[in-house]
């Protein structure tokens, strides 16, 4: 195999699929076990498309340490790619996330395997630029990345970095939603943008709707769990739409049309909902509290005062994702996992 | 649970008041005033100061060998304990605990603990005594990384979910057992991890933050006094001196404390988020710290004027009468 060919990422949250939706909603734990066999299935499919250099995210969560030693113990006809991990400061916190993935883009990756929840994914595409991503859900509420089995997700990095499958056929555009404050853009969501009456950022997650004021979304699902149900299911919108939505929100006591809605596993709230509208591509939408918390994919991010100007913008120019089911398509009308012998 | 005033204030002033007890400890300790051994408990004031906000007089903890955050956030007197710890009359043991021993059953605090993982079937037993005679009280132990790898902790876990005792463990994961990192000790790095092998919430918090500790500990609470069993936290948190006073801690790398101090402080964050949401004035805090050093030095100046136990009290306070 050409030893110029481009490596493959692979950014694995530690920390994602534990928060505190364990305790006031029924999510399921995602122990980093898990997330290590997951990176092991990755490395069999890649190695099977012909990957043979990964470069890995550090951590101190445990995933590298059991990486290290699943690798070192590797079958003898496993014949994984080679893994070296990033070398970067590790803060144990979200810039790792950030960090890794800049890292990776200058290093040259071919794609960015992304293990996490949306909240993850937002950090990885804040960073990546033009850089596919292949996101995999380890997290809680998982709007963005899919749950897939990390082999498929596997086979289908491993073609489109070898070149075997058409990038640009294999590939989506993404929308996001950019926060400005002060006329300084300062962070993006890739899925959902809540603004909140919470006073602090607190343990991030938000399990009250009824302090919910604003919610802005870039698609919305009506099967989708999450904030952004209560925009799929009152006015679905597609990942592929140039559109996106607001949706005004009321305490559902003050409402004259209310909402029951999967905000979290297990968690239906009822919502009051004041009022739904198209959001276009980089009009500024003005943010109606005084004061509060702007959620991004979920979790409370920017804490923001009276005196600071707050705007929301939708953008069509996101991440690429790789679409999984197309990559697998082509690989299945191309025969590019068959061989033929004599 | 939306913070007042008055909470944040009283937030504060524990978390400063645990800070410089520490603070000066270090001091006193290297002096050589202080008997036997302490383990200090700065950079991890969140937890401790979080955590407690929401307990009340039914409620009990117990604590570890770094007890003194658990023992100022439960409400003992700050005198009591520097005397306990300088080991005279005065003290909260009346001088015959020491530092890993402190323990004040009025305010329910069961005890700091020389064994480690000694405090979760305490714990336990606190809590099934609040249930059966329906206090509405809840039982929290604070565990350490290395705790939580003792028997005594998994059984706990155990315990309290099959009888769904108003029980929260929380594990103060600062990353080092003694001197082994908890990536070398721990099978399973995150401790949240284990919960759902006992059928519990495991939650994993950011031990810096206050307010993240209240928000989830709050939760917690309200769970166990509503009837529905134990929850698993973890904290992840650093400590800023070494296992104990006079430790090397030629396992740690260089810089780690000093970059956490800079970054990472609870004390540090606290005031910048109180004071930017215009909750708290700096003038305020300022005030909170000049009452909170005036009262260590005056607690420091009693427990070295007050006298050490003596022959005549060599047998006392050996049983308890019920």
């Amino acid at each position: 195999m050409a030893q110029h060919q481009a490596p493959v990422g692979i950014v694995a949250n530690p920390a994602s699929g534990r928060d505190v939706r364990r305790l006031v909603a029924r999510a399921s734990a995602f122990p980093v076990s898990e997330k290590c066999h997951m990176i092991t299935r990755l490395l069999a499919a890649l190695a099977a498309t012909g990957v043979t250099r990964v470069l890995a995210m550090p951590d101190r969560g445990g995933i590298t340490e059991r990486l290290r030693r699943a690798i070192a113990t590797q079958g003898p006809h496993d014949g994984w790619p080679q893994v070296e991990f990033v070398e970067m400061p590790i803060e144990d916190g979200p810039a790792d996330t950030l960090r890794a993935v800049e890292l990776m883009v200058a290093a040259g990756v071919a794609a960015i395997v992304v293990l996490g929840g949306d909240g993850t994914h937002r950090l990885a595409a804040s960073a990546c630029g033009e850089t596919p991503i292949m996101a995999l859900s380890t997290g809680t509420n998982n709007v963005f990345p899919e749950i897939r089995e990390a082999t498929i997700a596997g086979i289908a990095t491993g073609l489109v970095a070898t070149g075997r499958v058409d990038a640009t056929r294999a590939s989506r555009r993404n929308k996001v939603l950019r926060v400005e404050v002060d006329g300084q853009q300062t962070d993006l969501a890739v899925v959902d943008a809540a603004i909140s009456n919470h006073r602090w950022i607190g343990s991030k997650a938000l399990w009250h709707p009824e302090l919910l004021s604003q919610l802005f979304v870039t698609f919305a699902e009506s099967d989708a769990l999450g904030l952004s149900s209560i925009a799929g299911l009152l006015c679905p919108v597609s990942r592929r739409a140039a559109h996106g939505l607001r949706i005004d929100l009321l305490p559902p006591e003050r409402a004259a049309v209310t909402l029951k809605a999967p905000i979290a596993p297990g968690l239906m709230a009822s919502v009051g909902i004041a009022g739904v509208c198209e959001i276009r591509p980089s009009e500024p939408q003005s943010i109606h509290s005084g004061s509060g918390v702007i959620a991004l994919d979920g979790e409370r991010e920017i804490e923001f005062r009276p005196q600071q100007r707050v705007a929301i913008r939708l953008g069509l120019d996101g991440p690429l994702t790789i679409d999984t089911g197309e990559v697998m398509t082509q690989a299945a009308r191309d025969g590019l996992l068959v061989s033929r012998h004599a | 649970m939306q913070l007042s005033r008055a909470d944040l204030l009283k937030a504060y002033r524990t978390m400063k008041m645990i800070r410089e007890f520490e603070e000066r400890l270090h001091i006193e300790f290297a002096a050589g005033e202080v008997p036997g051994f302490v383990h200090l408990y700065a950079g991890e004031e969140a937890v401790a100061t979080g955590v407690c906000m929401h307990l009340d007089d039914r409620d009990k903890i117990t604590s570890t060998h770094r007890g003194h955050g658990h023992c100022l956030a439960k409400g003992c007197d700050v005198d009591g304990m520097m005397a306990e710890i300088f080991g005279k009359t005065n003290g909260l043991c009346a001088g015959k605990g020491g530092s890993m021993h402190i323990a004040d059953l009025s305010k329910g605090m069961l005890g700091a603990n020389g064994i480690v993982g000694g405090g979760p079937p305490l714990a336990c037993g606190a809590a099934l005594a609040a249930k059966k005679l329906g206090t509405g009280g809840v039982a929290v132990s604070f565990v350490g990384d290395g705790g939580a790898n003792q028997g005594t902790t998994l059984e706990s876990l155990n315990l309290a979910a099959i009888w769904s005792l108003p029980c929260i463990f929380v594990i103060e994961n600062n990353g080092y057992a003694e001197s082994t990192s908890c990536k070398y000790a721990g099978a399973c790095h995150d401790f949240a991890d284990r919960a759902s092998g006992f059928n519990m919430p495991g939650v994993t918090v950011d031990g810096h933050d206050f307010f993240a500790v209240h928000e989830v500990t709050g939760e917690a609470v309200r769970r166990a006094r509503m009837g529905n069993g134990p929850t698993l936290i973890e904290c992840k948190v650093n400590r800023y001196y070494g296992h104990f006073e006079g430790d090397a801690q030629t396992y740690r790398a260089r810089d780690e404390v000093k970059t956490i101090r800079e970054t990472r402080d609870c004390i540090a964050n606290f005031e910048k988020k109180a004071t930017s949401s215009g909750m708290l004035a700096a003038s305020e805090l300022q005030e909170t710290s000049r009452e909170v050093l005036a009262q260590i030095d005056d607690a420091v100046a009693k427990a070295k004027a007050a006298a050490r136990p003596g022959a005549a009290d060599l047998l006392t306070h050996v049983y308890v009468s019920y």
